[in-house]
């Protein structure tokens, strides 16, 4: 039998201000899988991750590796699951570098030695320098901060990990770097985002969100390449599926 | 409006700072903000937006520019203890930052800027009546008076405190002050009426809860008190040792010894002390008459 | 934009950056009501102290140019106010301006010599409620992201303004631009606040503090009492 790392059932979700943002989600993932969400801009692809730690929380049941996600076990599913946000100004609260990948396991109570060692792990996991702990955000590049942001989550040691654009507005090289770290982890990996490059590289499924709902959810290359799936979501077959590139 | 190191007596300084903190450790514990709550960061992000606002400034007359001050806009939005403790931090800050304002000076302008503009604002916010942001009925109105009054009780405190210190005379001090701020108040009055007004049309949900603590007659009695406190202290202390430093100065050099009467408000000082604010409200009416003059000929070109 | 301003030399490694920040704060402030309690006729103390900043300011090792710089900014300030001081003899004025300025260059000191983050662990320590370190530490790290924002609004405003609106006009678009960075400010605390819960947050705002007291600012702390209680003898014989 497989183990699930998330299992949603007919999840809805309304915000305060009468939006429907999710309307009967159902999802699997298996333990170790990588996924990806992808749909056009308010689809409802954040607000399903914000669901994963119960930041939010509307009607239906989540089940976080076989525990119901409920109020008095919220602390521990935000322990198994880490989740990267977009504008990693949000994540970053910190005065330095080093405050904020601390932040995360100094809630979870962990023992002042064994941070030093998780700071460090995260750190260079994310390929960052050791000499950036002491330095502020604001003064880093937006590719150290979105390294950064992932380094802070990392030291959580999640098992499952939700990220919301993780490559949006870098420059190229930044980019390829993020991937290649992204490659190489060993989380669960639920991934929302329109970079579909990065889908394609890191994603063997995909799942296609538009209004809240879910639309598709299926091998990625044969999904990507569906024009008309595509352009009905306002996504496009990208170009390296087109030209006939990556065939493995 | 900052007061620099040198500029109070350590008596007026040192009681400022035992008032601002004592005021501060009372606020925080009767806010009762909930930490773990969404009011910390709000809180944080406000004052950070204090600190960016007032990066945003537009010429007023002449050279001068103005800009937002805040302290009523936050106590509106925030209810006063909250909003006096983020001007706050938004006052330390502008210390340690900017060396803007001293700091054993810092009890004075936490007091001065952030408590004086939030409970003189949010005081006169709330003449306009109970339910007025529910309502939006005159919203702009009791936001520009409340910005207004703000400003002018916090540039009067601030001439006190000099004058008292014997810094700045008070006769020369109060007026030049209450002037000046009379115009730079117009501008935060207009401000914090334009920006209530706005976020009413766009978010009015952000306007609704005040941060969650309602402000009942203790509260009020209390704050009464925290200002009367200090306004007795400085008087006792400002007239028996009105110029502490200076008065030694006075007895001991023949430079400066007998132009100055012992009370700065004798009659002997008062016809200057008209001349001085003719002389000063002239200038500003001309700073005024010089920019309209140079924006009607630019508009016209 | 430039985001050293603050505390650029904050990070060198000099004797003064080594201290423990509440060794720092309490010494600095006991210097400034130091100067402020020098009596106006008592010229030679002013030098004394000039004299120990100037030593401090050497080994700080924050360059000179830097501080003469702060201190100008806000030199006019001063000046101004100390004009309008009521004895108008020279001597009072240059009383009021030499303390002002000696205070000023203190200052700059202590906040160039100490980070920011260790400031407020200080102050923290030193019994500052939460909520206010907690305020100042988010509003030292989102300064610059919503300056930044507002320099946005701001040029995005003088790209479309073709000549000088009335003053009205100029007003109302300033709040409706104040409006929405404070709107904007709103939703980034929120996103903020959800980053900070899915770290674990429960209301804890954990301190890490690096540096312990040690022999260094016991050292520096006797001196410097030392140094305020001899001048305050010397001033009452």
């Amino acid at each position: 039998m497989t183990e699930y790392a998330v299992r949603i059932i007919q999840l809805s979700y309304t915000y305060p201000d009468g939006t429907r943002a999710l309307e009967k989600i159902d999802l699997d993932v298996p333990c170790g899988e990588r996924i990806a969400i992808v749909g056009p801009s308010g689809a409802g692809k954040s607000t399903l991750l914000l669901h994963l730690n119960g930041v939010l929380q509307g009607t239906g049941s989540i089940k976080i590796l076989n525990q119901k996600l409920e109020q008095s076990g919220l602390r521990e599913v935000r322990r198994q699951v880490g989740l990267l946000f977009q504008d990693p100004n949000d994540q970053l609260f910190c005065p330095t570098v080093y405050e904020d990948v601390a932040f995360g396991p100094l809630n979870l109570t962990v023992p002042a030695d064994e941070i030093q060692r998780r700071v460090d792990k995260a750190l260079s996991d994310a390929g960052l320098n050791k000499s950036i702990r002491s330095r502020s955000s604001h003064h880093l590049s937006l590719g150290e901060r979105r390294r950064v942001s992932l380094a802070a989550v990392l030291a959580m040691e999640p098992a499952i990990l939700g990220m919301d654009e993780p490559t949006s507005n870098l420059d190229p090289r930044n980019r390829h770097h993020l991937i290649e770290v992204i490659s190489g982890l060993k989380a669960t990996l639920i991934i929302a985002t329109h970079d579909l490059e990065l889908v394609l590289d890191v994603c063997p499924r995909t799942v296609l969100m538009d209004q809240g709902k879910i639309w598709a959810d299926g091998e990625t290359r044969k999904m990507l390449a569906d024009s008309r799936l595509m352009d009905a979501h306002g996504l496009e077959v990208p170009l390296s599926l087109k030209l006939g590139f990556k065939s493995k | 409006m900052h007061i620099p190191d040198g500029f109070l007596t350590n008596r007026i300084a040192l009681s400022l700072d035992v008032v601002s903190g004592a005021g501060i450790l009372y606020a925080a514990r009767r806010a009762k903000v909930d930490i773990s709550g969404r009011t910390a960061p709000i809180m944080g992000m406000l004052a950070a937006f204090v600190f960016a606002a007032q990066m945003l400034n537009f010429p007023v007359l002449g050279g001068t520019s103005g800009h937002l001050i805040g302290g009523s806009l936050l106590a509106v939005l925030l209810g006063p203890l909250i909003g006096t403790l983020t001007m706050a931090s938004v006052v330390i800050a502008q210390a340690l930052f900017l060396q803007d304002g001293g700091l054993v000076a810092l009890g004075a302008n936490i007091f001065n800027i952030s408590a004086v503009t939030c409970f003189s604002g949010y005081a006169v916010f709330k003449l306009f009546g109970k339910r007025i942001i529910v309502e939006g009925k005159h919203l702009f109105l009791a936001g520009f008076f409340a910005g207004w009054c703000s400003v002018m009780v916090s540039s009067a405190c601030c001439a006190f405190e000099m004058g008292l210190s014997g810094a700045i005379p008070l006769h020369i001090g109060l007026p030049a002050m209450l002037s000046y701020h009379a115009i730079v108040g117009i501008v935060e009055g207009m401000l914090t009426g334009g920006v209530l007004k706005f976020l009413l049309k766009v978010r009015p949900d952000l306007m609704k809860d005040e941060g969650g603590t309602g402000f009942g007659i203790p509260d009020w009695i209390g704050a009464m008190l925290l200002v009367a406190i200090p306004v007795a202290l400085l008087i006792v202390a400002g007239s028996s040792s009105l110029p502490d430093p200076l008065e030694k100065l006075l007895g001991a050099t023949p430079i400066a010894s007998g132009a100055v009467p012992a009370n700065p408000l004798s009659s002997s000082r008062i016809g200057d002390y008209m001349i001085r604010s003719a002389a000063f409200i002239l200038l500003v009416g001309l700073g005024i008459l010089v920019s309209r003059l140079v924006r009607s000929r630019r508009s016209r070109s | 934009m430039r985001h050293n301003f603050i505390d650029r030399y904050a990070a060198l490694d000099s004797p003064l950056h080594i201290l423990e920040p509440r060794t720092k704060l309490l010494a600095f402030t006991a210097l400034i009501v130091g100067v402020l309690s020098i009596p106006a006729t008592n010229g030679f103390l002013f030098f004394i102290y000039a004299f120990a900043i100037a030593i401090m300011m050497g080994f700080s090792q924050v360059p000179l140019n830097y501080i003469v710089g702060r201190a100008l900014l806000l030199l006019p300030f001063i000046l101004l106010a100390s004009l309008a001081a009521p004895w108008k003899g020279y001597l009072g004025f240059g009383v009021l301006f030499v303390r002002a300025i000696l205070c000023l260059i203190l200052l700059i000191l202590l906040t160039n010599t100490t980070r920011f983050a260790e400031l407020l662990r200080g102050m923290r320590k030193l019994g500052c409620p939460q909520i206010l370190a907690m305020n100042l530490s988010f509003l030292y790290r989102y300064l610059f992201v919503l300056t930044e924002e507002a320099m946005r609004m701001k040029q995005a405003r003088d790209c479309r303004r073709t000549a000088s609106a009335p003053f009205k006009e100029e007003l109302k678009l300033l709040s409706s631009m104040l409006g929405t960075l404070l709107i904007r400010s709103f939703e980034r605390a929120e996103r903020m606040h959800s980053a900070m819960l899915s770290r674990g947050y429960s209301g804890d705002f954990p301190v890490i503090s690096p540096r312990k007291f040690s022999w260094h600012d016991l050292a520096f702390l006797s001196v410097v009492t030392l140094f305020i209680v001899s001048t305050f003898c010397f001033t009452n014989r």
